[in-house]
């Protein structure tokens, strides 16, 4: 793709996609916050502020760490449009990351280019409409799909559906740079071997494993750099 | 009308299928916008429909799961709140994790026998508040973080050489990656008590099972040019992987 010539419609898409997303991030949070007390209005009730606040202080804490982190790992692979869809369709690291991941594997992308954030765009804002899809399909469906989907049967494998996503993800990364992908491997699995309780809090030890593999990264690029330089 | 029926009820439906729809509007806004971009900046329209014919296989799968929340969480909230909640902003793993914290400070139980109207209001506030901090910090900051980290950037086209962007994105994911599969082999080494060996080794055989189909599915494109199967290699093996779990039996 060459867009060297198409400078200025790319800048004014940039502009019009970053004042889009805020607008609709804005309507969906005022949409979010404000069903509860619609929602109570219609059951005739209305949120306990107080119970709100300290269950926040519980697990919300947490959660806006990992927003935070969220925010500032996955912005630069997804761009500006698909950021704004991925946050406000959420599912990131199960579903949107990867999903964008492979489509910008696909074709080739590379990261901070116009295509990347086109590519991004497009593959979120389609899983996206295929979870709402499924997802009403799924409810209108709901009762004669119930047994089926909560057969005891079928129950592992939908139990199973992070791990089996995260092994076809690590033959395809992990294959890239094997002596990279090991070290931060096994410092998390000896990790989670010696605490074992931190296996409740794995999305926050993405953190710190991809912080290793980030550095670890980083010297091996300059290394090569210097060897070319010589 | 019981609180759980009116948690069912036609308005309830109508309240949270709007949100729903306002969001697929969204995404379908975002997807033409992009399309039309595409195709003003040269961009090979073919490339395009397989990166969305990839993203809506690879999709489906997952979604099935997420599905699969609503049903678990339906028993408690009703089936019109967990379907908004994981249609939009919501994560399969935060939900249920939320829902309970919220019971547990009103001091009830996460179900319908002990829900009352007050309850959900506060259980469905602390939910929505919980994780909407991305979509905040993506409205206040995204865009300078993004013209901070392309340095003024505008749209070059890339270089032939790699850069290390490209090598950082694979690296966060190598990280990732390497936190769950850890997580697998702690969880079976000191689930049940450290270096004791005696956890569930489901999760780890049902990833190694996942792995080797993809690598079944990456032979067959790379070295047997059937390229047709990359769209669908995340998603058949992530197939095969939960089929492994219905025969170890969870």
């Amino acid at each position: 793709m060459t867009n060297t010539n198409h400078k200025h419609p790319y800048d004014d898409y940039l502009r019009s996609t970053h004042r889009l997303g805020r607008i609709a991030s804005i309507i969906t949070l005022a949409l979010l916050v404000g069903a509860p007390f619609v929602i109570g209005g219609y059951l005739g009730a209305k949120p306990d502020l107080g119970a709100a606040a300290r269950g926040f202080l519980a697990v919300g804490l947490v959660w806006t760490v990992s927003s935070v982190a969220e925010f500032l790992v996955y912005t630069p692979m997804l761009g500006a449009g698909g950021s704004y869809l991925a946050f406000i369709t959420g599912n990131l690291i199960n579903m949107k990351i990867p999903c964008a991941m492979n489509a910008r594997e696909m074709v080739k992308a590379k990261t901070g280019t116009a295509e990347n954030e086109i590519i991004s765009t497009l593959s979120i804002a389609t899983s996206s409409l295929v979870t709402i899809l499924v997802l009403a399909f799924g409810v209108l469906l709901l009762t004669p799909l119930r047994p089926v989907l909560q057969s005891p049967v079928l129950r592992p494998a939908f139990d199973q559906v992070v791990p089996a996503l995260f092994g076809a993800l690590a033959y395809r990364y992990f294959r890239k740079d094997i002596v990279l992908a090991l070290i931060p491997l096994m410092v998390m699995t000896a990790l989670f071997m010696f605490v074992p309780s931190l296996t409740s809090s794995t999305s926050l030890m993405i953190i710190p494993s991809g912080a290793l593999a980030i550095g670890l990264s980083y010297l091996k690029f300059r290394k090569t750099a210097q060897e070319d330089k010589a | 009308m019981p609180v759980f029926e009116q948690l069912n009820s036609g308005t309830m439906y109508l309240v949270c299928g709007a949100i729903v729809a306002f969001v697929a509007v969204v995404c379908a806004v975002f997807m033409v916008r992009a399309w039309r971009a595409g195709k003003a900046l040269g961009m090979d329209t073919a490339r395009m429909k397989r990166a969305m014919t990839a993203s809506a296989t690879f999709s489906f799968l997952p979604s099935v799961g997420i599905l699969l929340g609503v049903i678990a969480l339906s028993g408690s909230l009703g089936i019109p709140w967990p379907w908004l909640r994981l249609s939009v902003i919501g994560a399969l793993h935060y939900e249920t994790q939320v829902a309970q914290a919220a019971a547990e400070q009103l001091g009830q139980q996460l179900s319908a026998e002990s829900m009352t109207a007050d309850g959900f209001c506060t259980i469905a506030l602390l939910m929505s508040v919980c994780i909407m901090w991305g979509m905040i910090l993506m409205t206040v900051f995204g865009k300078r973080y993004l013209a901070k980290l392309s340095g003024g950037r505008k749209a070059e086209p890339a270089s032939d050489k790699p850069g290390f962007a490209d090598a950082a994105m694979t690296a966060m994911f190598v990280g990732m990656v390497s936190a769950y599969i850890g997580s697998y082999i702690g969880i079976f080494a000191s689930g049940e008590g450290r270096f004791l060996f005696r956890g569930t080794w489901t999760p780890l055989a049902v990833a190694a099972v996942a792995a080797l189909a993809m690598a079944g599915f990456t032979w067959l494109t790379e070295k047997k040019h059937m390229e047709w199967l990359e769209g669908f290699s995340v998603a058949g093996s992530m197939l095969l992987g939960m089929l492994a779990a219905v025969l170890i039996g969870g």
